[in-house]
């Protein structure tokens, strides 16, 4: 019922939408002021109508009404609360809502703040927006096709052919599928919302450009546009620095960046949208570049639409780790694409001619040179980027089935055009604020240039840089740092109002210095016996199990319990034991992992990796255990380890191995297979080793050893009635392979009923070892205690191991940090451009 | 034509061309083991054949499996490292290595898992107990 209630919602919603645009559309051609106030109204409507499914489905959500698909598949009981209200985004059908959720309230304010000539265009190239967004939520089937897929379909509409649909088509599933653990994380709670923000604000430009394109005035839509243009580039930064962090500290590829295809789709809009922002700002200050305004403007936003077909039709699903499985949606975005992207392409070619051409060329030292150049890098950069991402298509002109490029690819390309746009930050920073001839910027340089080579040179001695290549880069990176601070630092004395542009250009260099030291300069932390066989295997010497040389290096150390070792020449790491707990993860164990000094100069810490068994797909009879890295972080380097395997995990998979081969004994029995070997395992299996302990001392059973504290009265309130005598046995246990240790306090009491007296002990459990003892009997003469177990492990005892897999990464932090910058600056210049006033020509 | 607009076009052309060039040779094709055995590097796609045996061999720190690729050749498989999160439950592996004496070495492993985006397997529901 709520469900077809959340369908009507969609449906009256897309029809308002539809309405608004076309009244949008005459307005603006007709010019007709009251009926674009009341497409205003319907705009809004829509608004409301599409706010109220969403909070029908959050209703769904919260309910656990599984038998609708989308709750089903993105939810389940366990859910924390938080991440229930956040599948509101999760699946994709929803984050379509939250799109348009978005845009919606950007068009509030577009009605509000937009001037004419360019109000009602806008408008309506907002609302094609919105028609073209929730036309992927309606699920409206026409028969002939279907439009859309609603987060409101049923379980039985979305497999109608499954078979227990057809025995039972208002079957309701008991729990739902879940959230991946993975995702589990507060930095994916808030990354699709502040993406899809960024999204929505990209239609901005787009909106405008294309405004400006249909008005024929070509000059004053960048002054609302650009502080908007920089709104939804910082929106982008954002949700990529969230994704990436999300990466470095959740996924165990130790990085935070990759070149995934679904990565670079977020950063190829932001790329053009910079390319853009850096346009618009020359052709605020001399009316120039037009025509590249309006180009990047449109580029940027079609970027963010190809991206969502890219990512969500399915096309990638080779070549990406995560990217959207196909909703039968593919020819609706291919057709949201087509038209926004030929709308765009059409509208420019159609008026082309009558553009503004530039009178006289910019000379090469002019800002209006040095800045439109820095807009061409950025737009190569991105180009370079979307070349890569489109092999699934592209690639097909060079071969059949393209596979992603190499990652070398993407670095070789992207390295060179960085360090140009580098130099030309200076350039352009001085050339912006000052007018300068050759010789006098080559003397205001100076300074700079002579700060920068001394930097770089200290930093190619300190670090020991080899390859000129990338002394060439760290010359250019520094250079980008001094220069643009020297600017920044003079303007900040007179008008800290404008120091937007450099600051940003501060933090862009400190990227660069950042990621060259994480990726370049990243070490795998080994001992040396490993050091040792890893050279061994380079020279081919190591053989393997088939006489042929082992080709690969390992790259883990292994840890015994409490015994340190000597990683790097540097780091004394040791294994101090882990815990299990029982928590939101039941089953995770987390390692305590000590990382000390061997000259004892700084004070030793610990790091906590931590192991855990998926739960969404784990079954009792198959485990998947999944890592959480940690991260030891620095300002000079990180320390990043996970745990890639131990022995409190081997055991465990052994045991379920064995509980498995348990459950299917009955059946082998069944089959007339050896029953002695059946009988004997269950022998093996009944026997319960005692122990007879006197207080203050210490035994050893299996691999465990028990150690009897002393006794205590038991509390008699919560026993049968009749029981006489109550007491207690505080135990201390240690499990010898792990060092871990349980207290328990199994309970021994004597029960009197009319035919005599019973004892009553309780088995007490230690879940995690599988271990049940009970307190069997007292000898009330010599105190002693007898004891009872079950579940002993009795194999040899070895001591419990660690797999380590760690890194040293240099200078991680620089890449946060540039990336804070760089926030600042976008803060300090959507400050200053959004209160401008308003008509600056 | 001004001598400008020559540079220009000549740049671009250039540009364009060696971009092109560069990235016809960064990419290769998805094949199968057989076809692995004459490259450098190989990306191969396929299942994890389960039957056979698997694991991780604590002298070599590697995880080793079999595999079937999508022309139904299976070879052994070492992978750099320890078992991947979600190794179980990949519907497709991409092994991205070379092969060498029938045994396909994998640096990379890429698994297609039915993630959080991705539709629910129908079986599931067998499982999910009747109300």
């Amino acid at each position: 019922m709520l469900g077809f209630i959340g369908n009507v919602l969609l449906w009256s919603a897309f029809a308002a939408s539809l309405a608004a645009l076309i009244g949008y559309g005459w307005s603006a051609r007709r010019n007709n002021d009251k009926l674009f106030r009341a497409s205003n109204y319907l705009f809004a409507l829509k608004g409301i109508l599409v706010l109220a499914a969403s909070g029908v489905l959050v209703h769904l959500i919260l309910n656990h009404q599984f038998q609708y698909y989308y709750v089903f598949n993105y939810t389940s009981k366990d859910l924390q609360l938080k991440y229930l209200f956040s599948a509101l985004w999760g699946g994709q059908e929803g984050s379509f809502m939250l799109w348009v959720l978005f845009s919606g309230v950007v068009g509030l304010f577009l009605m509000r703040f937009t001037r004419e000539p360019y109000r009602k265009p806008v408008l309506f190239i907002v609302a094609l927006n919105q028609v073209f967004l929730l036309s992927m939520v309606v699920g409206i089937d026409f028969g002939f096709m279907k439009l859309g897929a609603s987060p409101f379909r049923t379980l039985a509409q979305e497999m109608p052919n499954a078979p227990f649909i057809q025995q039972n088509p208002d079957f309701v599933p008991s729990d739902g599928s879940g959230l991946n653990d993975l995702l589990k994380s507060p930095w994916m709670m808030i990354h699709p919302p502040i993406l899809f923000l960024g999204f929505s604000m990209m239609t901005v430009p787009y909106a405008y450009a294309m405004s400006a394109l249909w008005k024929k005035r070509y000059q004053e839509w960048v002054n609302p546009a650009l502080p908007w243009t920089l709104a939804a580039n910082l929106c982008l930064l954002t949700a990529i620095f969230l994704g990436g962090y999300w990466a470095y500290v959740t996924l165990s590829f130790g990085g935070y960046w990759a070149w995934d295809p679904v990565e670079n789709a977020s950063f190829v809009p932001w790329l053009f949208g910079i390319a853009g922002i850096h346009t618009m700002l020359i052709q605020r200050k001399s009316s120039t570049s037009q025509k590249a305004s309006l180009i990047f403007a449109i580029l940027a936003y079609i970027a963010v639409v190809y991206e969502t077909f890219l990512t969500r039709s399915g096309i990638l699903s080779d070549s990406s780790v995560h990217s959207f499985v196909d909703l039968g949606l593919y020819n609706q975005l291919l057709v949201f694409m087509a038209v926004i992207a030929g709308l765009g392409v059409g509208m420019m070619f159609y008026r082309y001619k009558e553009l503004p051409k530039q009178d006289k060329e910019s000379p090469l030292l002019s800002r209006e040179f040095m800045t439109f150049s820095g807009a061409m890098i950025l737009f190569l950069i991105g180009l370079v980027i979307l070349l890569g991402t489109s092999s699934p298509v592209i690639g097909r002109l060079f071969v059949e089935n393209p596979t992603p490029p190499e990652v070398s690819f993407y670095n070789e390309w992207t390295m060179p055009l960085a360090m140009i746009a580098a130099v030309l930050t200076v350039l352009g920073q001085y050339l912006f604020w000052k007018r300068y001839d050759a010789e006098t910027l080559a003397s205001a340089l100076l300074m700079p240039l002579l700060i920068t080579s001394a930097i770089t040179l200290t930093n190619i001695i300190y670090v020991n840089v080899q390859d000129i290549y990338y002394m060439a880069y760290l010359f250019t990176a520094w250079f980008a740092l001094v220069g643009n601070a020297f600017v920044m630092f003079r303007l900040a004395r007179r008008q800290p109002k404008l120091i937007g542009g450099s600051m940003s250009h501060i933090g862009f260099a400190l990227l660069l210095l950042g990621i060259i030291g994480s990726s370049v300069y990243n070490t795998d932390m080994l001992d040396q016996e490993t050091r040792k066989y890893n050279q061994a295997v380079e020279r081919g010497e190591v053989m393997g199990e088939n006489g042929m040389p082992v080709q690969q290096k390992v790259e883990m150390v292994e840890l015994k319990l409490n015994e340190p070792k000597l990683i790097n020449s540097e780091y004394l790491l040791t294994f101090e034991g882990f815990t299990v707990d029982q928590g939101p993860r039941p089953g995770q164990q987390t390692y305590k992992i000590k990382v000390a000094d061997p000259e004892g100069e700084w004070s030793p810490f610990y790091m906590y990796p931590v192991v855990y068994p998926m739960k969404k797909r784990s079954q009792a009879q198959n485990v998947e255990w999944s890592v959480e890295p940690d991260v030891s972080a620095s300002f000079f380097s990180d320390i990043y380890l996970y745990v890639a395997g131990s022995s409190y995990v081997e055991d465990k998979n052994e045991e379920i191995e064995k509980a498995q081969q348990r459950n299917m004994r009955p059946a082998a029995a069944k089959m007339g297979s050896s029953q002695g070997a059946g009988e004997r395992q269950q022998s093996n299996e009944s026997s319960k080793p005692s122990l007879t302990l006197q207080r203050g001392q210490t035994k050893q059973v299996g691999r465990y050893k028990v150690h009897f504290k002393e006794f205590m009265q038991a509390d008699t309130s919560n026993m049968p009635s009749n029981a006489s005598i109550g007491v207690r046995s505080l135990l201390e246990i240690t499990d010898t392979r792990t060092d871990s240790v349980v207290n328990v306090d199994p309970m021994f009491a004597v029960v009197k009923r009319q035919d005599g007296s019973y004892s009553y002990a309780p088995p007490v459990s230690i879940d995690s070892w599988n271990l049940t003892l009970q307190f069997s009997n007292v000898n009330p003469a010599t105190g002693k205690i007898t004891l009872e177990f079950q579940g002993i492990k009795t194999e040899p005892v070895e001591k419990a191991w660690v797999l380590i897999s760690a890194e040293e990464k240099p200078f991680i932090s620089i890449v946060w940090l540039g990336t804070f910058v760089l926030m600042v600056g976008f803060l300090v210049s959507i400050y200053r451009h959004a209160s401008r006033p308003k008509s600056s020509h | 034509m001004k001598p400008k607009v020559i540079i220009g076009v000549v740049a671009i052309i250039g540009f364009t061309s060696l971009l092109m060039y560069n990235f016809g040779n960064s990419i290769s094709t998805y094949t199968n083991f057989k076809e692995a055995a004459s490259k450098e590097s190989a990306h191969v796609v396929g299942k994890w054949a389960d039957a056979k045996p698997h694991g991780f061999s604590m002298e070599t720190k590697k995880f080793s499996f079999h595999m079937k690729d999508r022309d139904g050749n299976v070879r052994k498989v070492v992978y750099a490292g320890s078992k991947p999160n979600n190794f179980e439950r990949a519907e497709k592996l991409v092994v991205i290595g070379s092969l060498k004496n029938d045994v396909f070495y994998a640096d990379e492993m890429l698994m297609k898992c039915p993630s959080k985006y991705n539709d629910a397997n129908p079986s599931e529901f067998t499982k999910a107990s009747e109300q």
